[in-house]
């Protein structure tokens, strides 16, 4: 590993670890957050097959397509941020004591990749999407995003903790009050599980996961067979093997050091660097030897892996639980499926999302969780909203703002808070009001849309909450403060969602009879015309011994005893 | 010796009846002066009454523009000075639990915030901290006092929404609720300020200083499942007492409160007095709820903190001054 790799690595992980944490609420529009998402081609092959449209938003994967054309792999050695970690852990002790390339006893694994990938396709062709279980860009952004922040911002915050318990002339005024926002997430276990195993297979070859599994690294290495700059080695050489026992990807021939895979080379310059006599360079023309990972000699079983993987998919969409034709019956709709607003219609959501996790990290509120297998495992670690952990916050639109696919629109904040989630039910039967006359008002309270209102109820002595469905967004903010245990007693549900592939939500909303203007904009501008401008102060308002209570038959404001 | 007012703020008033041994000089000094107090009370040479009162008033009122209001009302208190000590920490607790424009009257006016900030620090106080558990995305509700407080040049303003900034405090007077989790900033400051907005509430009649409370423990919900809410209202009262209270009547949302939207009705008015019960009393009388005019009794947890003598509901028998700025 040369010192420029390690610079260029260092610097490019730093920005890629800088927008994850950019990626957030309110949210800096102006830096591209979802950039290295879209430099991913087999995320941007799949996702475009199986939406059956070309994302253009992965216009940077072409780029780096055509400059593996030109360049190898530089895209694995330099910029990839699962590639760097891969090393990171490595250095750190993954592979102490072990050479950097003990010879390559699993060779056989070579044409996994190119199988994984066709596998992949074979899914994408029939509109499934799986790429989220290998695309390298999309499992490290949820590994760093999903799993290791919220890891470390528990640390900090734990800290802080203990920072208010310091005595006080040791105390630093503030930092107690330091409040670290911390995320937690459903389905820890995969990403544990995934990058435990993909750290401890660096152990038995370095690079484990670049060499013979990473799909990406698949697509590339298609395209770099043979780059127009790649390796070639002099006459000088003295075939003293140095570079083929230092090369991290094992693409150097094990009997002939001038042969190269350039496939599996990442154009590190590791050869470069410890040849003796200076006989590796990268320039680019010529016609030297090539060595082909032997994977085109295999293209029926290729074949048969994308045939395998389309049989998956079918099993999936044949599965109970899969979303399958139009709304209608016969067809379970979970009542977690509440998808961020703005997502495209599920077919087409579940098609395009990547499950980066990106917009689980960005939201604000941490209502954005992965889904289980709720609608079958084609919708495994999707984004759905949880509005016990958190309110979907109508002045937040980020999660279709760093949506690499747009599965989630990016919607301006106006069209947002008319994009309907679902609808807010109150289950009479475990609500304070209703069932046990206690007065409590908090999901009226706390509802932006001003969608809970408090009614009286004949036999029932106190105020009792009514939703208005037509005002109600679903954003969850009434669920998320319900003070009753487990589960609450108001809950949104999918009912009534909006889910549009194009085209204005608020035209849609309106045309439905639908009214989701949020409370303090009601006001404002008179939506509502309840505001009153009066003056109506007198010199000295009467004492309240002057004033006559309303009579006993009037019926009194909500609240006030007689 | 030190000023009677600025007997260390203690914020828990259960804690500081913890009898602290009284020298002999100051016990005939109380005793001297509850005598002469008796004496002149009984033989008629001092009357009760607004027009012959011409020390502190129990409740002041003033009227006209945001700031000046603020510091009109708190000087017929005596000024800011007869709360603050300097060096002494400060809490003010507005209503800032919702993430709607000022004219909707749910928040604190930004400027009833800014001003009581100047007025302490003029008072030359110590740290002055802001505070309040919001019930949204805490920058979004603190948003507009925070941009008002921006001229102090410092961290004041803060949405208090992690557990492990509260900590758990029995009630000794509590009757429903007997321990609850009190911002730790709260238990530590040495003088509170509770600065609510005048406002509806559909479940509690009126949201002033009592209610407002609220706003400064951690878990609010219990108030509403377990136990009887105006009750654990009082019982908190009890626990956590401003020193002073100033209700921004500027704006009042009468109708549809806590959050609105409702109707807005402008008072222009500023309420200021020690006791909470009085000064929430006075706000039900100046404000008319739902167009009606209603009488403080009619709000249970201001009629049950009187009777449990937190203070008093009845401003008719109060000194009640009123003042235009």
């Amino acid at each position: 590993m040369n010192r420029f790799q390690r610079i260029v690595q260092s610097a490019t992980l730093m920005v890629f670890l800088l927008l994850l944490v950019c990626a957030g609420f309110p949210l800096p529009g102006y830096l591209p957050l979802d950039g290295f998402l879209r430099m991913d081609p087999l995320a941007g092959a799949a996702a475009s097959l199986s939406a059956r449209h070309l994302i253009v938003a992965f216009w940077p994967a072409l780029l780096v397509v055509v400059f593996t054309v030109v360049l190898g792999r530089f895209f694995c050695g330099y910029l990839c941020p699962m590639g760097t970690t891969i090393d990171l852990v490595e250095s750190a002790g993954a592979r102490r004591g072990r050479p950097l390339n003990a010879p390559d006893t699993w060779r056989r694994w070579r044409p996994v990749k190119f199988h994984a990938l066709a596998f992949l396709l074979g899914t994408a062709a029939l509109g499934v999407s799986f790429v989220f279980l290998a695309s390298p860009l999309a499992l490290i952004t949820r590994f760093y995003g999903n799993l290791v922040m919220p890891v470390v911002a528990a640390a900090a915050d734990g800290l802080l903790g203990l920072a208010a318990d310091w005595p006080e002339p040791l105390r630093v005024d503030g930092l107690a009050m330091l409040q670290v926002p911390v995320h937690r997430f459903a389905h820890q276990w995969f990403l544990v599980v995934f990058f435990v195993a993909v750290f401890a297979a660096s152990r038995l070859a370095p690079r484990f996961w670049c060499r013979y599994l990473c799909p990406a690294g698949a697509v590339l290495a298609l395209c770099s067979h043979r780059p127009m700059v790649r390796r070639r080695v002099s006459d000088a050489c003295v075939d003293c093997g140095q570079c083929q026992r230092q090369c991290p990807m094992g693409a150097i021939d094990d009997n002939d050091p001038r042969q190269t895979a350039h496939g599996a080379c990442i154009t590190c310059q590791q050869c470069v660097a410890v040849c003796p006599v200076t006989a590796v360079g990268f320039a680019p023309g010529g016609r030297g030897p090539v060595v082909i990972d032997g994977v085109w000699a295999d293209r029926r079983r290729l074949l048969g892996t994308g045939i395998a993987g389309a049989a998956t998919a079918l099993v999936s969409l044949s599965g109970l639980h899969h979303l399958h034709g139009r709304e209608g019956l016969g067809r379970i709709l979970p009542p977690e499926l509440i998808r961020p607003p703005g997502s495209l219609p599920e077919d087409a959501f579940l098609a395009s999302c990547l499950r980066c996790g990106e917009c689980l990290s960005a939201c604000p509120t941490n209502t954005l969780q992965p889904l289980g297998t709720a609608i079958g495992i084609t919708g495994l670690f999707s984004p759905v909203l949880t509005p016990r952990r958190g309110p979907c916050e109508p002045g937040c639109n980020v999660c279709g703002w760093v949506c690499p696919t747009g599965a989630i629109r990016s919607l301006p904040l106006r069209e947002k808070t008319w994009a309907k989630v679902g609808t807010a039910h109150i289950l009479r039967h475990k609500c304070l009001a209703w069932e046990f006359d206690r007065r409590c008002l908090v999901c009226d309270e706390v509802c932006p849309y001003d969608a809970v209102e408090l009614t009286s109820v004949a036999g029932i002595a106190v105020g009792v909450p009514v939703v208005h469905e037509n005002r109600c967004a679903g954003c969850g903010l009434c669920e998320h403060h319900c003070p009753v245990k487990a589960q609450a007693a108001i809950v949104v549900e999918p009912m009534g969602e909006l889910r549009l592939a194009g085209g204005s939500y608020e035209e849609k909303a309106r045309s439905l009879g639908l009214s989701l203007v949020l409370a303090k904009n009601r006001t404002a501008a008179g939506d509502s015309g309840e505001r009153s401008v009066s003056v109506p102060h007198a010199d000295y308002p009467a004492a309240p011994g002057e004033t006559a209570a309303p009579d006993a038959g009037d019926r009194l404001p909500p609240g006030f005893t007689r | 010796m030190k000023h009677p007012l600025s007997e260390p703020g203690r914020i828990l008033a259960g804690l500081d009846g913890a009898a602290a041994p009284m020298s002999r000089r100051a016990f005939l000094k109380v005793q001297l002066s509850a005598a002469v107090a008796t004496t002149i009370g009984f033989s008629g040479l001092w009357i009760p009454g607004k027009k012959a009162y011409a020390g502190v008033p129990d409740v002041a009122v003033a009227v006209g523009d945001i700031a000046p209001a603020v510091r009109k009302a708190v000087d017929m208190l005596g000024g800011m000075g007869s709360f603050v000590r300097p060096g002494q920490k400060v809490v003010i607790k507005p209503n800032m639990s919702f993430a709607f424009k000022p004219g909707t009257a749910t928040n604190t006016s930004p400027l009833v915030v800014r001003e009581l900030v100047a007025l302490c620090k003029e008072a030359g106080a110590g740290r002055v901290r802001v505070l309040d558990h919001p019930l949204r995305r805490e920058e979004l509700c603190i948003e507009g006092v925070k941009k008002a407080c921006d001229v102090f040049n410092e961290d004041i303003v803060y949405g208090v929404t992690r557990d492990r900034l509260f900590k758990p405090t029995p009630i000794p007077g509590g009757k429903a609720m007997r321990e609850t989790d009190v911002m730790r900033e709260v238990l530590e400051a040495d003088v509170l300020i509770a600065a609510p907005v005048a406002k509806a509430h559909g479940a509690t009649g009126v949201s002033l200083s009592m209610k407002g409370m609220m706003g400064l423990i951690w878990d609010r919900g219990i108030m509403h499942w377990r136990y009887d809410l105006a009750t654990s209202i009082v019982d908190l009262a009890s626990l956590v007492k401003p020193h002073l209270v100033v209700v921004d009547a500027i704006e009042a949302l009468t109708t549809n409160g806590p959050s609105g939207p409702g109707k807005v009705v402008r008072y222009d008015t500023i309420i200021a007095s020690r006791d909470m019960v009085a000064a929430d009393a006075q706000a039900v009388a100046t404000v008319q709820w739902y167009g009606a005019a209603m009488k403080a009794r009619q709000v249970e947890h201001i009629r049950l903190a009187h009777e449990r003598g937190l203070g008093r509901m009845d401003v008719e028998n109060l000194v009640v001054r009123q003042e235009r700025v």
